[in-house]
């Protein structure tokens, strides 16, 4: 099984997913990240997702639970890169990715998370 | 016309994840843009793993519609469980595709989604789905796998094909056992039997021994009573003729015409008795193989003559020509008994003068390989071939032939010549007379011919008997 890597830039952990993942893949990202921010002592997790084609609601689901597991380590979860048909099919997957913050790219993304935490958890999308 | 582009089998995760990415190549192959090809993507997935979480292993076609409305046809079908199918994964896909329709075949459920083409895409021809076939085709590593799934269920199909051939040959194994058993223990049963019907045949054996020696007895007794029976009439029979002889003579006191006529009938009677005493005492002898010979040349010319001035007035008194052929006859002297041999002639003889009307009576001889063959023709009545084949038996005669006579003569011809070592034949046809033909050897064998049992003789005759006078 491939692992995801997770790179550490500064105190943000950088997730790039260059394929389409497998569930297992999926789930073992999330174990990974968790068990890295608590090392690292991470503030914000970017999640890049530039060469995602295919979005269900597992995955979608999975980016709202880390999101939700990395608000609770403490650390911020941006989603970064997300193509428009990607954006499409989730909206009209009807999934609510509450909690996570999403910006067009990498840079927008990083630039996000140092700015200060307003605060709360942003309503992105709509709720299913 | 629809064609099918790729068919796959998800028996688990790996095979869930392949399907989801050959939703996406085959979306794009077809010529789906952006958007269009992630909803297939994510519907196909929703599906994919739905079916395969709720109802086990899933068989997914994707098939291209180039007919109405071009599209992109994606079918899952599974086994049908008693809970709804997919519901919640058919309820997205609604959402993302155009189509969405579940069938019902037989224990199958198959959920089919339609995508259709950009309205402004080409429709793909014949050579675009080949490619497209190919590509999904490359793309699906898993199909290699799966590819060793199906061998393997083939092989494990086969390895339980064989088992059961194999239950199969044991079976009938058990059964040919069986039959084996079955077939000893017949063969067990008939060979007893078969010993219990050779304990019978031997018994049987036995009986027959017994029964054969009972009946050589019995043929022994009778002709000691022959033997008997004649010694003891000839006595009273001589001491008749002889007290009849006296009472005729002239010197004797002088009787009625008619008393010299009925003691003439007396005397007369007691010679036929006499007779008939003589030849049976001769059969009783022939049969008991008592006859012994005493074999001297034989001058058969000088033979003839004697049994024709022995014959001729029998011959004269029934009016018949008596005809001796043969008088200066054969060279060669026959060494033979001499007595018998005039025997059997004289009764053949006799025979054929008793039994013929009118006409005459042959004899004849001639020398023919080693024997000397007599023949004594008559032109009497002749025999019925029924009736040649018992004329040899003691005392048979020819019903209606009207002779007198004990019905021995022929018999005992035939079993004086074979004591000579010779044989006697006998022709006849009814009404035109009858030929016996008599061989005798010209040395003799040493020792009689074989015996016979009475009546076993086959031939007939005339028969009648000769009288065989005493000489």
């Amino acid at each position: 099984m491939e692992r995801v890597p997770i790179l550490k830039v500064g105190d943000v952990l950088l997730i790039s997913i260059q394929t389409d993942l497998e569930d297992r893949t999926a789930l073992a990202l999330q174990e990974d990240l968790a068990e890295q921010i608590v090392r690292t002592g991470a503030r914000g997790v970017v999640i890049d997702i530039t060469a995602v084609e295919i979005v269900d609601s597992f995955i979608g689901r999975m980016f709202a639970t880390i999101a939700a597991m990395s608000r609770l380590l403490d650390a911020r979860t941006v989603v970064v890169g997300m193509r428009p048909a990607v954006a499409i099919t989730l909206v009209e997957l009807g999934l609510s990715l509450g909690g996570v913050h999403t910006a067009l790219n990498l840079e927008k993304g990083m630039r996000l998370l140092a700015a200060p935490d307003p605060g709360g958890p942003p309503g992105t999308m709509s709720g299913r | 016309m629809i064609r099918e582009l790729l068919r796959l089998h998800i028996h688990d995760e790996e095979d869930l994840f392949a399907f989801r990415q050959a939703g996406r190549e085959a979306a794009d192959a077809v010529g789906l843009d952006g958007p269009d090809r992630a909803r297939v993507a994510a519907a196909i997935s929703e599906l994919g793993r739905e079916a395969y979480a709720e109802h086990g292993p899933v068989e997914a076609v994707f098939w291209i519609r180039r007919v109405q409305r071009p599209a992109l046809v994606v079918e899952v079908g599974f086994r049908r469980e008693e809970r709804p199918a997919l519901a919640e994964a058919m309820a997205v896909a609604a959402r993302l595709m155009d189509e969405v329709e579940e069938e019902t075949r037989g224990d199958r459920v198959i959920v089919r989604v339609r995508k259709h083409l950009p309205e402004d895409a080409p429709v793909p021809g014949d050579a675009r789905v080949r490619a497209v076939q190919e590509r999904l085709a490359r793309l699906v590593p898993a199909s290699a796998q799966e590819e060793l799934r199906r061998q393997n269920e083939e092989l494990i199909e086969a390895l339980e094909d064989l088992r059961r051939k194999h239950e199969e040959l044991r079976e009938l194994h058990a059964e040919l056992e069986e039959t084996n058993h079955g077939v000893v223990a017949m063969y067990n049963q008939l060979t007893q039997e078969m010993e219990e019907t050779n304990q019978g045949v031997v018994a049987l054996y036995a009986e027959l021994d017994d029964k054969s020696e009972q009946l050589r007895r019995a043929s022994e007794s009778k002709n000691r009573f022959w033997a008997n029976i004649s010694h003891e009439l000839r006595t009273p029979i001589n001491s008749m003729i002889g007290l009849a002889r006296l009472l005729l003579d002239t010197r004797a006191d002088p009787l009625s015409a008619e008393q010299r006529h009925q003691i003439g009938l007396i005397a007369h009677s007691g010679q036929t008795i006499l007779a008939l005493v003589d030849e049976l005492l001769d059969m009783a002898k022939a049969e008991e193989g008592r006859l012994s010979l005493r074999p001297v040349p034989v001058d058969v010319p000088a033979l003839l003559e004697h049994l024709r001035s022995l014959l001729e007035p029998m011959a004269e008194q029934a009016g018949l020509r008596l005809v001796v052929e043969g008088a200066t006859g054969p060279s060669d002297a026959p060494v033979t008994d001499e007595v018998m041999l005039t025997r059997i002639l004289r009764n053949l003889l006799a025979n054929g003068l008793k039994f013929t009307r009118r006409g005459e009576v042959r004899l004849a001889a001639r020398t023919e390989d080693g024997h000397v063959v007599f023949t004594v023709a008559d032109t009497g009545v002749g025999i019925a071939p029924e009736e040649q084949e018992r004329v040899f038996e003691e005392f048979y005669q020819v019903p209606g032939s009207g002779g007198g006579g004990t019905g021995l003569g022929l018999p005992y011809a035939r079993r004086l010549a074979e004591a000579l070592g010779g044989g006697l034949t006998l022709h006849s046809a009814l009404g035109e007379g009858t030929t016996v033909t008599v061989r005798i050897p010209l040395s003799p064998g040493g020792e009689p011919g074989p015996r016979r049992p009475p009546g076993a003789g086959r031939a007939g005759t005339a028969d009648g008997t000769g009288q065989e006078g005493t000489p």
